[in-house]
């Protein structure tokens, strides 16, 4: 499944767990063009990246592509940068529920949590790319 | 109205600058615009994926932020923090062509926090709605 923003704003160098709860070890890069515009001379990973983050590392567990339907709560506790926190775990809780998954979340280090997020995802229709 | 450039309000540039222009202000509420096109850096086939309309709902809150306090004299561009979005509902993904409509309702600052209301149109339907709080 393509991916749009891994490997390039961030890469997965790890994953543990299985089963209701998984955790993704991953690294920013920092040669990420976002940086260029956010913000220019200062780089701070946009917050909406990390949403981003969850829902492609959660398709990873599904094996499906995913659509965030609703957020219940998403929480931006503390600033990420590709400089200060290149390295995070994002822990995923996925339960089935009669739409798609309840996606529980939070990305975290050994210091912080920096995130955290509940929200509901749904499968996507497949599309015709030829359309 | 007399609005200044967006760029003037907001620090945010290419590739993530998400607002073209500030359409309307009435009291608390303001309407902003953008356009999606072909190189933005949220498309998934084609489709804007929702951390890019969620981008584009809080650079809409910054942008009516940032136009009242340049109206009043003070100091822009606004940096602003995200803290928190509850309530997002999506009930479609725009596509590259499309013209979002964002109203933006003000609430209250409480505390350097201001809840945030906003609301996306696409060709006279809400697409997708949210509250935000949003540190000025």
């Amino acid at each position: 499944m393509d991916m749009l923003f891994e490997n390039y704003y961030y890469e997965v160098v790890g994953r543990e767990g299985a089963g209701d709860t998984t955790c993704f070890h991953i690294r920013l890069l920092p040669d990420c063009t976002v940086y260029r515009g956010h913000f220019p001379g200062h780089p701070v990973s946009p917050g909406v990246f990390n949403i981003e983050t969850i829902r492609e590392l959660a398709m990873r567990v599904t094996g499906r592509r995913l659509l965030v339907r609703r957020i219940r709560q998403c929480r931006f506790i503390a600033v990420v940068t590709p400089d200060e926190t290149p390295r995070l775990d994002v822990n995923l809780r996925l339960t089935a529920a009669e739409t798609g998954w309840l996606v529980d979340a939070d990305i975290a280090d050994a210091e912080k949590t920096y995130m955290t997020f509940r929200g509901e995802m749904m499968a996507q229709e497949t599309r015709n790319r030829n359309q | 109205m007399e609005t200044a450039a967006i760029e003037q309000l907001i620090p945010q540039r290419a590739p993530i600058k998400m607002v073209d222009a500030l359409e309307h202000v009435n009291g608390d509420v303001a309407t902003t615009a953008f356009t999606i096109r072909p190189d933005n850096i949220f498309l998934e086939e084609g489709q804007l994926i929702e951390a890019g309309l969620i981008e584009h709902i809080a650079q809409s809150a910054l942008v009516f932020a940032g136009q009242r306090i340049w109206q009043a004299g003070g100091k822009v561009p606004l940096l602003g923090l995200l803290g928190e979005v509850k309530g997002f509902q999506l009930s479609r993904r725009p596509v590259v062509g499309d013209v979002l409509h964002t109203t933006i309702a003000m609430g209250p600052n409480v505390g350097g926090v201001t809840l945030v209301r906003g609301k996306t149109v696409v060709d006279g339907e809400v697409i997708a709605s949210t509250q935000m709080k949003v540190s000025f």
